[in-house]
Order: structure tokens, then sequence, then C-alpha cells
């Protein structure tokens, strides 16, 4: 299967009044084309401030600090050339090596995104048809004259991938792309859309405008899906549905999905590779069944240990203990990361471990990847009480503002990442 | 068996919308929001009673107004031998002591600038007692007791995590040593390795002390988990009751079944699992459905007698004539679809909508009948259409509301044991009715 896109070593911070806060730290994943990679952690993982880094919409304070992003496309490969490692064969390019102009030519187009909240994707006062039209003309514009295009929906979710620019007061989008927008709306399943174009925002249920967002985020017929917690703020029947329909459209429209979801459950729904984030990093990667059936890391395994089971119930459940760290720079330990809740932990984790190898595409950074645990080697009692051990130290990192974590967990809880 | 300690009875709480003064005045009609909808069960001493459902479906509202945090409209609650309701004085403040609540966030009704001690320590404060020393010494204890340590006593809420609020707040719903303990979504804001956590402590706390609780969530896996009986709530109503292992092993009401198949499993196996998600969304509980209240989303929907379709088609033309009876299908755009202005073009528009409303292959004798109202609608007849439809799918789940009968595993669907007036109601509305012809000007 060929490669879409290659994330090498990839670092975003936060530059904060309370410190530097390292949000995504060295990460490096690939997704094959039409396919779908399922992006899992707690909050605080850094999972979606990795997402929002692939489309390039990290916002102040927080940037991209280093790290490459490779993206296959014969066409801009063409056009833009470059130094591309041995490594990179193929018609890649570095999205960070392009112009700003460039990039947010790919918005929409090349890359798209959907969040939790359909509600702060809509503007409330525009019918949805409407808005779903103008995120296709806007793409239709845009392959005509990149430089023509501006948009009404900008600010509001997907309209802030859209381009630049002040709203024209006339309406603005042309029958055609009205016609694409109805259209895209039966495609993903909303009855009489003819009839639900015309609506607003509101007069639409949860999972109804779930499906409108992603309606409009297809306008631009994408390559690389980024869907950021889409079934979370859902009841189970209807992520039932949308689960569905995101591998059906992940299927007929031959897309790549990067799933970015705390549900273990969603990821072995639709997820054909698995990337564990762990405090700014993917500590573990693979296919599903390396990661599930297979995992190395001691913090795969207790994620996976955690979630009571309901087909078969287990008289309790092992937890792990403690707490995430909280990512600012200054509090993070020159050791593995998860050194001070790990059970396995050994005096060779008091230095950072590399990605290791575990088999052909499964890759975890833990020196459990190498040898077995020893108790021999365990650390001694009180060596790993660092920083982020401190029980009184409230959480005082915050991770960054597009963290989301289940639907009903307060911001308050999500930049909440130390001490239990 | 053991006793029951808190048993409820046909409790009801109905809000009200126009229902100003201005709203009496102007004569709006005033309009119910039926949150619980007659709902009984009972709670038995030492058990863990789950209540499951999705959002809307009216759970919170039943903890509060079991809790008499909230006036019912109708019912009745008896906790350990007393009408709630009915209490007042002292035993009210009896049944505040040994009742108690725990939220989502327990922490968005307090005072942010109270100390853990002092959360805790309300409830005893309130009720007078011990001495103010006494009490702080009862909030170290029990500050030691959920995990956490009792020098952590006077910081602030903002300076511990979830997980630890969340003990925090469990701390103070134990602080006046209640019998029962009512958990709203507990754990449902919590990362997964620390919901763990504190599902452990609310477990171990249970064992040590013989608490009773009432645990409400979403998650189905959580309240599995937990819980000895389990409760399913849809628009206000149990639907179904029973032992643990038995709903989630045996389930018998349909929507129970669909709710248990939609959630994903974290395994391998998950990818290859056939799910039949149920369509549509739940109806508002300002107006639900006639009947059985899951009649729009069910999957085993019952066919009139005289109809024998595949289920499959049958829902499909239901759903169909769902859409037409509430307008939703806009006869003017369709016209503008099918791309005929001056409306000729009869065959057109019935085949364009046809086509886009059915994916199953409708026996001869229905897709006939299908037509022939999607004619009626074509002509701008939508009564006609809609009566065309009713006539020949029309539902005994839409004419006879099921009950939730007595009984250990019970079940509000009319495929599963009724009580006799809910039977002779059905038997009823069938021989009220005689089969219509099939598609009769069709042809
Ligand atoms: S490297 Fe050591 S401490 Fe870190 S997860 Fe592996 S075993 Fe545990
Ligand atoms: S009564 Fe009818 S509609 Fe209701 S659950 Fe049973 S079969 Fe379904």
């Amino acid at each position: 299967m060929t490669d879409l896109l290659r994330v090498r070593d990839l670092s975003t911070r936060f530059f904060t009044e309370e410190g530097q806060i390292n949000a995504v730290e060295n990460v490096s994943f690939t997704v094959e084309a039409g396919s779908v990679l399922g992006v899992v952690g707690e909050s605080g993982s850094g999972k979606s401030v990795t997402g929002l880094s692939l489309i390039d919409l990290v916002e102040s304070p927080g940037r991209i600090t280093s790290g490459e992003i490779w993206y296959n496309n014969a066409d801009l490969a063409e056009r833009v050339d470059g130094d591309r490692p041995e490594a990179v064969d193929g018609d890649f390019v570095d999205l960070r090596r392009l112009s700003e102009a460039e990039r947010r030519s790919l918005r929409g187009s090349a890359f798209s995104m959907i969040f939790q909240d359909p509600m702060s994707s809509f503007n409330p006062s525009i019918t949805v048809g409407e808005q779903i039209a103008e995120a296709a003309e806007v793409q239709r514009r845009a392959s005509a004259n990149p430089r023509s295009t501006r948009s009404r929906t900008q600010g509001y979710g997907l309209g802030k991938l859209l381009l630049d620019g002040v709203l024209p007061d006339r309406s603005y989008t042309s029958a055609e792309s009205w016609d694409r927008a109805v259209e895209l709306l039966e495609r993903v399943g909303i009855p009489d859309p003819a009839e639900r174009a015309e609506e607003y925002p509101h007069q639409f249920s949860g999972g109804m405008l779930q499906r409108a967002m992603i309606a409009q985020a297809l306008a631009g017929d994408p390559d690389l899906l980024v869907a950021d917690e889409p079934t979370t703020a859902l009841d189970v029947t209807i992520q039932a549905q949308i689960l569905d329909l995101l591998a059906d459209l992940q299927e007929t429209m031959e897309m790549s999905v990067v799933l970015i979801t705390h549900n273990l459950g969603v990821i072995a729904r639709v997820a054909d590779r698995v990337s564990v984030m762990y405090a700014g990093e993917v500590v573990e990667r693979g296919t599903l069944e390396d990661v599930f059936d297979d995992p190395v890391h001691p913090y795969t395994k207790g994620l996976l240990g955690s979630v009571p089971d309901i087909d078969r119930p287990g008289e309790r459940l092992e937890p792990i203990a403690g707490n995430v760290p909280d990512l600012v720079d200054a509090n993070m330990p020159d050791r593995c990361y998860f050194a001070d809740r790990c059970p396995k932990a050994m005096t060779d984790c008091l230095t950072r471990p590399p990605e290791y190898d575990v088999s052909e595409g499964h890759r975890a950074r833990c020196v459990l990847a190498e040898r077995e645990y020893s108790e021999a080697d365990a650390v001694p009692e009180g060596r790993l009480s660092g920083p982020t051990d401190d029980a009184g130290t409230p959480g005082g990192g915050s991770v960054g503002p597009g963290e989301s974590g289940a639907s009903d967990r307060s911001s308050e809880t999500d930049a909440e990442v130390s001490d239990d | 068996m053991t006793d029951p300690l808190v048993t409820v009875d046909g409790l009801e709480k109905y809000y009200y919308e126009n229902d100003t003064l201005l709203d009496r005045l102007t004569g709006a009609e005033r309009e119910a929001v039926r949150a619980v909808d007659g709902v009984s069960f009972e709670v038995r001493e030492g058990e863990t009673l789950g209540v499951v459902g999705e959002s809307g479906c009216g759970k919170s509202t039943l903890a509060e107004t079991l809790m008499r945090l909230r006036e019912p409209t109708g019912g009745s609650v008896t906790f350990d031998g007393d009408p709630v309701y009915e209490l007042s004085g002292d035993d009210m403040d009896a049944f505040r002591r040994r009742a108690q609540v725990m939220f989502q966030d327990p922490f968005s009704s307090l005072d942010p600038r109270m100390t853990a001690g002092e959360i805790i320590t309300e409830p005893l404060a309130i009720h007078g007692v011990g001495t103010g020393a006494e009490r702080r010494e009862r909030a170290e204890t029990l500050l030691e007791e959920v995990g956490l340590s009792a020098d952590q006593i006077d910081r602030y809420p903002h300076e511990f995590s979830g997980g630890q609020r969340q003990r925090i707040g469990f701390a103070r719903a134990l602080a006046i040593d209640p019998e029962f303990v009512v958990l709203d979504e507990p754990v449902s804001a919590l990362d997964v390795s620390v919901q763990a956590q504190v599902l452990n402590l609310l477990a171990d706390m249970q064992a040590e002390r013989d608490l009773t609780y009432l645990f409400i969530a979403h998650d189905l896996s959580v309240v599995r988990h937990i819980s000895d009986r389990v409760a399913v709530m849809y628009l206000g109503e149990i639907v179904e009751i029973g032992p643990t292992e038995e709903i989630f092993e045996d389930p018998q009401h349909p929507y129970t079944k669909a709710l248990l198949e939609s959630v994903p499993r974290a395994d391998t196996d998950e990818r290859d699992r056939v799910v039949e998600t149920i369509r549509g969304d739940v109806p508002s509980p300002r107006d639900p459905p006639s009947g059985c209240s899951f009649r729009t989303r069910c999957p085993e929907l019952i066919q009139p007698p005289w109809l024998d379709a595949p289920q499959a088609a049958f829902r499909e033309i239901s759903e169909f004539r769902t859409r037409i009876e509430n307008g939703d299908i806009d006869v003017d755009t369709r016209w503008e679809q099918v791309g005929d202005p001056d409306r000729e073009d009869r065959a057109a528009f019935v085949d364009s909508l046809y086509a886009e409303a059915f994916d199953e292959d409708l026996p001869d004798d229905d897709e006939g009948t299908v037509r022939e109202a999607i004619r009626a609608l074509a002509d701008g007849d939508r009564e006609a259409a809609a009566a065309t439809l009713r006539e020949r799918y029309r539902s005994p789940c839409e004419a006879v509301d099921p009950a939730l009968p007595a009984g250990e595993h019970p079940s509000a669907c009319l495929l599963n044991e009724q009580p006799d007036d809910v039977e002779a109601a059905r038997e009823e509305w069938e021989a009220d009715r005689d089969a219509p012809g099939v598609g009769a000007s069709s042809r």
C-alpha cells in the first residue's frame, strides 16, 4: 500500500506564561493511502494537537517547532522541488517547507477536518445547505483561481480551514455549488436533503448536524480527513451510525482518515493502524492487532486493562496508578515519561527510551521491546519522585487549545494533567 | 430476596412550557415535557441498581426527583417505609441524612473558595453533627478512606485533578454515613485509567459500609461492571429491568438489544462484528410517539395481522410513511429536482422519489401501494398519500402502549409478555379493523 503521509519527528510546543509546554514530542507515524489511522490517548496526551499540526491549524501561542510532514502528491512534487532524504522516495513534499499560501490552498482540498462539536462548526444564522455550498464553492474557485476565494463561514470550524477574506454581502454561492451541497447531504445519509439544506443548524439534531459537518468536510474531495473525537458527544446508537458512515465514506471515496479518540472501542471498530499517545509522545504503534493483541508498552496494556469489558465483565479493574504528567518542559524528566506510573520500571528506563522495533511496522518506546523485565533491575522505591509526582502540584499545564476529551469533560479537567 | 429500601411507584415529572401568566392570558397551549413518564421500580438493600439510557431519556431527572430535589408531578417514592414526598420536619431531615446524591461534577454547585475539608464537612455542619474539631477529624479520616491524604484537607478544589475531585465529592456524600447513595454519572468525565480507579473505590466502599447504590450512567460497560440489576430507560420510561447478567446476555426489549449492539468493543474482532444500527434520532419528549415510544426506531416494529412483508421492507415503508405524515417531503422541491416545472411527468416524479426512498426490494403488492401513495403526493394531496399508507401499514405498536409488567425481568414491548389490559387493547385494535384491500386502485 502506498503512503499518503509520513510524519517524522514532529514536535509542537506552546509558549505560555507557565512555561513551554511540549504538547507533541518527536512524533512519527505513517498514514497509508485509503486507510484509517487511529490515534488514541487520554486527555493531555497530545492527540488533538497532533491532528491540528497535520493540517497546520495550531494557533498561537503554539507552533510546530520541528519535524517533517511528507505528503504524497505528484503534482505538488513536480512544482516544488527540494531535497528529499533517501528514505522518502516517491512524489513526496514536506508540507512544512511549502509557502504559507501553498499550504493554505491544501486545506479543504487535500486535507479536511471534523470536530467533536458540530454546533460550533456552523454559523447559526446561515442555512446548512448554504454553508456546505460555500465550502464547495471555495474549492471550485480555488482550483480555478487560487486567489479569488473568500468565505463567510470563516471562524466556524471548517470555515477556519478555508481561505482568509472578507465576506461579500450578497449570496455568494452558485447554483452548481448548491446542487453539490444537496448531493453531499444525501451522500452522508440525510433524508430529504433538498428540504433539509434550507434549514438552519439549530433545526438539526446532534447526529444530523454531525453528518452535515462531514458533508461540509467532504466538499473539497480531500485525500485526508482528520476526525477529532467525531462521536464523543453522541449517544451510542447515533455513534454507531456515524462510525458506519465514516467507514463507508472512507472506502468509497478512497480517503485516508486520521481518527483521534479516547475510546478504544471506536478505534477497534474503524482503524487499520493505531498510534497510542502518552504525554505528547507516540509510545506504541502498529496494526490494530499488534497494539490490541500484542501490546508491549505497559501504558498500552494499562489502557486496555482499564476499560470494563461489556462482554466479559471482570471482578476488578486494573487501573493505571497515578496521573499524566503536565507536559511543562521544565517538569519533564529526562527518563521514560511513564516511569513514575509504570509497574515495570527498571534502571534502564532512567534514560529516555528510543522507539524500538518490535516487529515489522510495530514499534514501542519502551525498553521491554528489547529485554525482559527483571526484578533485580527494578528502580528502587523513591527514585522516581520527580516534579511530576508531587501530589500537591495542581495541574498547571494547560495542554493547548485544541485538546478535546469526552463530551462532558470540562475544559478544566482537560488541562488537569497531574496527580490523582 | 432482600427487602426494598426504595420503592418508586408511577413516578412522573413533567415540565411545562408556555406556562407563564402571559401565555395563559393569550391562551397559548400549555406544553408538557414528559421528562419522567410513569416509572416504577425498587432498589433493594445492599444492591447497586444501574440506570442506563441516552441523553434526554430522563435518567438524571429521575435521580433528582427521587431525592426530592425536585417535586414530582405524580407518583410516589417510599424510603424504608416512609413516603418521601410527604415527609417534613425531623422526618425529612432524617431522610436527607440517610440518602445522599453525588453528581458528575460535585463542585459545580459549591463555592470554589471552600477547602476540601469544608466541602466534606458541610453536610455534618448542616445537620449539626459533632464539634468543629470532630468534624475536621472526620474529614481527615474520610480523605484517607477515599484514597487521598489527610494533609490535603486545606487545599482548594482547583488544586485537585478531576479524579481527585470526584473522590472528594464521594467523601462528602459519605460524611454523614448514609445508607443510600445516588451516583449520577460519577465517572463519565474522567479518563479511562482514572475512571477505573474511582470505580474500584465505589465498589470497595459499598462492601465496607453496606451501601445501597442507584448508579446512573450512559456507559453500558461501566454499568455492567458495577450493577447487580439494571434498568434501561427510553423517553422517560423504563423499558426493561432485570438482573445485570440477564439484561446483557438475554435482553428482551428491542431498544436494549440495539443499545447493547451499538457499543463498540475494544477488540480486534470488532471490525467484522455486524451491527444492525437503529436509524434516526430519539424523538422529543415534548411530543412522544403514540403507542410504544420506541416505535419510530424499532427494528422489530410489529406488522398488522393482514400483512406479511419482509421486515426490512415493512420498516422502510413505515419510515417513508412517517416522512409523508411529518411533511418532510416538499413536493415543490421534488418537482424541481425532477426537472419538470410544468408538473406533467407524474411517472418521473414517482420513479425519482421511489428510487430515493427504497433500497429494499418491495413485494409487488407493496410497491404498487407505495407508488399509489407517491402519485397522490405528486398531485399535492399529502393527506391521501398518508391515508393510503396508513390503511395498509399501520402497526399495533402505534395504537397500543406497552406496559412494564411486574416480575424479575420484565420488558415493555408488545412482543414480550404484557399485562391483561394491554393484551385486551391489542386484541380490540386487531378486531376493530378488517384487512384492507391490497393496493386497490394501483393496477
Ligand atoms: S521504558 Fe521502562 S518505565 Fe518506560 S514504559 Fe517501558 S518499562 Fe516502563
Ligand atoms: S412494542 Fe413494537 S415498537 Fe415497541 S419495542 Fe416492541 S416491537 Fe418495537
